[in-house]
C-alpha cells in the first residue's frame, strides 16, 4: 500500500448531491480529497437503484451507489431542521467545496444559498447542479437521465434508423453535469490560490449534456447552412452504415474504414479476397450506398477470424478494427489485467469485489479507491464527535429528534 | 479575471479528446498552443476538402493558438523544446509510442521541464499489450463493454451511436487530471505523468454493470430504454417522421398525472397498471398503449402537456431543436464566432457559470500555423529574418506556407 498522498488530499468536499452529482465527488475522492457525503436520514435515493449485490434490494447494496460513492465518508443529516442546519453550517466552515443538486430555490429557502454560506466561509467553492438551470422557462421542469439524454442530441444518433433511439448505458447526462461541475470547481480552486476567496458555480444537466456530450452537432448543422438555401438536414441515426459491425469467429467487430487506404488495409486483413478488390468498394460513399450487399460479402471472410486476430491484423495493416467486448471480455482482457485496472474493495455489508479503478495512473500522487462507499451514517460519530465536538449523548439526542 | 489566466498549455492533440480538453481549458482562460505539422495533420483536418473549413475541427480547436512546425527536423524539435520549457500542462493523445519517436515522451520532456504536468490519453492507456493501438471513439465504446449494452434487446447486434462517445467524456477527465496535478504541483513543486485510458473512462461511466459482473457474475445484456424502477420509460413515436418524445414515470403520483393527461382512458384503470410493480410486469402492453396515444401527437405537444402535469418528458432533439430551445436561448448556450475561412458559424457555448468571473471567452479555431510567427516573436524571442528563413525552409508553417498541405481522406 502506497503512502503517497493524492493530488487533492488536503481538501474537504461536502457532497449533498444524489445521482446527478455523485460522479463529480467520486472523482474528488479518487484523487485523495476527503469527501463527506451528507445524506438525509432516510438515505440517498441512489441507494435504491438496481442492480444490487446478491440481487437483494438493500440500501447498502445498490451497485450504482457503491460504484459512484466509493472513497467517500458518509454522515446523515436533515438540514431542514434548525439543529441540522446549524450542523451543516459547522461542516461548511471546515470545507473547501460543497456540491449539491437540489431544485433551484431550495437552498435559498433554507438560508443555505451561497450568499449565506460564504459569510461562514469566504473560501468556500459551491457548485449547484440543477436539471434545467437556476432560472429560465424550463427552470421548474421535471427531468431524468433518460429525458436529459433525449434532449442532448446524442440519442437521435443512437440505435437503428427507424427504430426507437437507444439510451446510452450508465447515466451519461448526469455524468456530463458532474464532469463540468468538477472542472469548474478545480478552476475556481486554482483561482482561489490567487484571490483568496471562493466562487459559486451554476451547472445544469440540460445544458452540459447538450453542449458537452457531443458538441459537434451544433457546428455540423451550422456549417451546412447556405444562406437563402433550404435548411440542411440534421444528424440522425446511421446505424451500422458508418462504422459497420461484422460477426467473426467468437463475437463481433466494429470497423472504421473511411479512407481508400484504410479499405485496402481491411481487404489485406481479410486475406485479399478477389470479390473485395473491385475498385468501387474503395469509395466510402459507395460502401454506404451498398451496405447490405457488402455485409453479405464480408461475412464469409470476417467469420474466419477471432475478434483479437482481426484487432491485431487491423493494427498491422493500418485499419482501425475494434472487438466488441462484453463486460466479461473487457474484465478478462490481458490489457486490462496488465494495467491492474480493477481493484479489490471490501464493503462491510455488500462484501468484497473488484471495482473499476480510477481511469488513470499517476506517477507522483496516486489515484485510488481508498475506502468503500459509506454505509448510511457510518461516519456520524467520527465527524460529529471528533470534529464538531458533539458528545455521544448529543448524537443519541440528535438521532432521536430525526436530525441525523 | 478568468480562472486559468496564468496557465500555459501545450497540446499535441488529434481527433476529439485532447482538442476538446484544450478548448475548455482555453475557455477558462488558459493560453493553449496547439502543435501542428503540415505533413502529419490532426486527422480531423483531413475529413473534408479544406483543412481550415471543417466543422468538427473548428469546434474542437477553438480557444487555441496554432504553432505550425515540422517535428521531423532538428530545428523544429529545438523550437518545440523551448515551448516545452514555457509549459505548465502538456496534453497528448497521439498513438502510443509516437511522442517517444518524436523525442517528446515524458522521460525526455521532464529533463527540459521537471515540473511539467504531462497528461497522455491513449485509447487503451499505456503499459499493456494494446497500448500502441490506434483508437477512435467508436472503437472505444466497442472495446470497453459500453457498446455491448448500448442497444435495444431485439437489435440483431449493437450499433450504439454515430457520435464518438466516450471521446467527449474522456476529454473532461483529462482536464480534471491536469488541473488536480497542477494543484499538487503548486503545493509540492512536483510535476508528474498521468496515463489515462479512454476505455477505462467508458468503464468508469458504466461501473455498476461491472460490479454486476464482479458481485453477481452477471454479464449485462442490452435493455434498451427500459428501466427497472420506472414505467413508462422510453422514447415514444410521435406525429411525423422519426419524431420521438422520451417519457419517464417513476411513481404512482406521476402515473395518475400521466393518465389524466391522456384523458384517463379505460385501459389506465386496469388494476394491473395501478402500481409500479404492475406497470413493470406488463410493460409491453403498457408501452403499446402509450405509443398509441403519442403517435397522433406532435412530440412537443406531448412534452408540454406532460411537463405541465409534472411528468418528466423531453423531445428527442436534433440540432435545430437546440437552436430553438427556449431554455438554452435563455441561458445563451450557443455562441457565434467569425472564422477567417468558415465565416460566422454557431458553436456550443460554455455550459457553466461562475460568480465573479467574466463570461468565459471563446475564439475561433486557428488556421494551420496562424500563430507561428507571433509565438516565435513573443515567446521564443526570435528575430524576424530567422522566422522567415525557417518558414522558407518549411521548418515552420504559416497559413500561407501550408496551403499545399492537407488532403481529404475521402478524396
Amino acid at each position: 500500500m502506497t503512502t503517497k498522498e493524492g493530488a487533492l488530499s488536503p481538501y474537504r468536499v461536502l457532497d449533498l448531491a444524489d445521482s446527478k452529482g455523485a460522479y463529480c465527488t467520486k472523482l474528488f475522492a479518487d484523487l485523495g480529497a476527503d469527501v463527506i457525503k451528507v445524506e438525509a436520514p432516510q438515505g440517498d435515493p441512489g441507494r435504491r437503484m438496481p442492480p444490487f449485490a446478491g440481487d437483494v434490494p438493500h440500501h447498502e447494496k445498490s451497485l450504482y451507489f457503491l460504484h459512484r460513492n466509493a472513497g467517500k465518508r458518509g454522515v446523515t443529516l436533515d438540514f431542514e431542521t434548525p439543529d441540522g442546519r446549524d450542523i451543516l453550517i459547522g461542516l461548511v466552515a471546515r470545507a473547501d467545496v460543497l456540491v449539491e443538486n437540489s431544485p433551484p430555490d431550495y437552498m435559498a429557502g433554507l438560508g443555505l444559498d451561497y450568499a449565506a454560506l460564504r459569510q461562514v466561509n469566504p473560501r468556500l467553492i459551491m457548485a449547484s447542479i440543477t436539471d434545467f438551470g437556476r432560472s429560465g422557462p424550463y427552470k421548474d421542469r421535471k427531468s431524468s437521465n433518460l429525458v436529459d439524454f433525449a434532449m442532448s442530441g446524442v440519442m437521435i444518433t443512437s440505435g437503428y434508423p427507424g427504430k426507437e433511439p437507444s439510451l446510452c448505458p450508465g447515466t451519461p447526462a448526469y455524468d456530463a453535469a458532474s464532469l463540468y461541475a468538477n472542472i469548474s470547481i478545480l478552476a475556481a480552486m486554482h483561482m482561489r490560490d490567487a484571490i483568496g476567496e471562493g466562487r459559486f458555480i451554476d451547472v445544469s444537466v440540460h445544458e452540459t449534456s447538450r453542449l458537452g456530450l457531443y458538441p459537434w452537432i451544433i457546428p455540423n448543422y451550422s456549417y451546412a447552412i447556405n444562406p437563402g438555401g433550404p435548411p440542411p438536414s440534421s444528424e440522425s441515426r446511421l446505424g451500422a452504415s458508418v462504422y459497420p459491425v461484422y460477426p467473426c469467429k467468437d463475437g463481433l467487430i466494429r470497423v472504421i474504414a473511411l479512407t481508400p487506404r484504410q479499405w485496402d488495409a481491411l481487404v489485406r486483413v481479410l486475406g485479399s479476397p478477389e470479390v473485395l478488390q473491385m475498385p468501387d468498394w474503395r469509395s466510402f460513399l459507395y460502401r454506404i450506398g451498398n451496405a447490405s450487399d457488402l455485409y453479405a460479402l464480408m461475412l464469409e471472410f470476417t467469420q474466419k477470424y477471432t475478434m483479437i486476430e482481426l484487432f491485431e491484423a487491423g493494427k498491422r495493416e493500418g485499419v482501425p478494427i475494434a472487438p466488441i467486448l462484453n463486460i466479461q471480455d473487457f474484465y478478462n482482457s490481458p490489457h486490462t489485467k496488465a494495467r491492474q485496472f480493477f481493484v479489490e474493495v471490501e464493503h462491510p455489508v455488500a462484501g468484497k469485489a473488484e471495482y473499476p479503478g480510477p481511469p488513470y495512473k499517476w506517477t507522483e500522487s496516486p489515484a485510488r479507491i481508498a475506502r468503500p462507499a459509506p454505509c448510511l451514517g457510518e461516519h456520524n460519530e467520527e465527524v460529529y464527535c471528533q470534529e464538531l465536538g458533539f458528545s455521544r449523548d448529543d448524537l443519541v439526542a440528535l438521532r432521536g429528534a430525526g436530525v441525523i | 479575471m478568468l480562472p486559468l489566466e496564468d496557465v500555459k498549455v501545450l497540446s499535441f492533440g488529434t481527433g476529439g479528446v485532447v482538442p476538446d480538453a484544450g478548448k475548455i481549458l482555453g475557455e477558462l482562460g488558459a493560453d493553449v498552443i496547439k502543435i501542428e505539422s503540415k505533413d502529419n495533420l490532426d486527422f480531423m483536418r483531413t475529413i473534408g476538402p479544406d483543412m481550415n473549413n471543417i466543422a468538427q475541427f473548428n469546434e474542437a480547436n477553438r480557444n487555441k493558438r496554432s504553432f505550425g512546425v515540422n517535428l521531423k527536423t532538428e530545428k523544429g524539435k529545438e523550437l518545440v523544446s523551448r515551448l516545452v520549457k514555457w509549459t505548465d500542462i502538456l496534453l497528448e493523445n497521439f498513438r502510443g509510442g509516437v511522442m517517444k519517436s518524436l523525442g517528446f515522451d515524458y522521460g525526455n520532456v521532464r529533463k527540459l521541464n521537471p515540473q511539467i504536468v504531462y497528461v497522455s490519453s491513449q485509447g487503451f492507456g499505456g503499459g499493456g499489450p494494446f497500448s500502441d493501438f490506434q483508437a477512435y471513439g467508436p472503437m472505444l465504446s466497442a472495446a470497453s463493454g459500453m457498446l455491448s449494452i448500448w442497444a435495444q434487446p431485439d437489435d440483431p447486434y449493437p450499433v450504439g451511436s454515430n457520435s464518438p462517445l466516450p471521446d467527449h467524456m474522456a476529454s473532461k477527465h483529462a482536464i480534471i487530471a491536469a488541473l488536480a496535478a497542477l494543484d499538487y504541483r503548486h503545493r509540492t513543486g512536483k510535476g508528474q505523468y498521468i496515463d489515462m485510458a479512454q476505455t477505462e473512462v467508458a468503464v468508469s461511466l458504466i461501473g455498476e454493470h461491472y460490479l454486476d459482473y464482479t458481485y453477481n457474475n452477471r454479464i449485462a445484456k442490452p435493455t434498451g430504454n427500459r428501466s427497472t424502477y420506472a414505467a413508462p420509460h422510453g422514447c415514444y413515436p410521435c406525429k411525423g417522421a422519426d419524431e420521438w418524445c422520451a417519457i419517464a414515470v417513476f411513481n404512482d403520483v406521476e402515473w395518475r398525472s400521466f393518465s389524466s393527461v391522456m384523458g384517463d382512458p379505460a385501459w389506465t384503470r386496469d388494476p394491473k397498471f395501478a402500481s409500479l410493480q404492475g406497470r413493470l410486469k406488463n410493460v409491453e402492453e403498457l408501452d403499446q398503449h402509450v405509443r398509441q396515444w403519442t403517435s397522433g401527437l406532435d412530440a412537443y405537444v406531448v412534452m408540454e402537456v406532460l411537463q405541465a402535469a409534472g411528468v418528466a418528458a423531453g423531445v428527442v432533439q436534433r440540432a435545430p431543436d437546440t437552436l430553438a430551445d427556449p431554455q438554452l436561448k435563455w441561458l445563451g448556450s450557443t455562441v457565434e464566432l467569425d472564422h477567417p475561412v468558415s465565416g460566422k458559424r454557431l458553436y456550443p457555448g460554455v455550459p457553466f457559470r461562475m460568480s465573479g468571473a467574466p463570461p468565459a471567452q471563446s475564439t475561433a479555431a486557428p488556421l494551420l500555423g496562424q500563430h507561428t510567427e507571433e509565438i516565435c516573436r513573443d515567446l521564443l524571442n526570435m528575430a524576424e529574418d530567422e522566422i522567415q528563413r525557417l518558414v522558407k525552409e518549411d521548418i515552420l508553417h504559416t497559413p500561407a506556407s501550408s496551403k499545399e498541405g492537407g488532403t481529404s481522406i475521402l478524396g
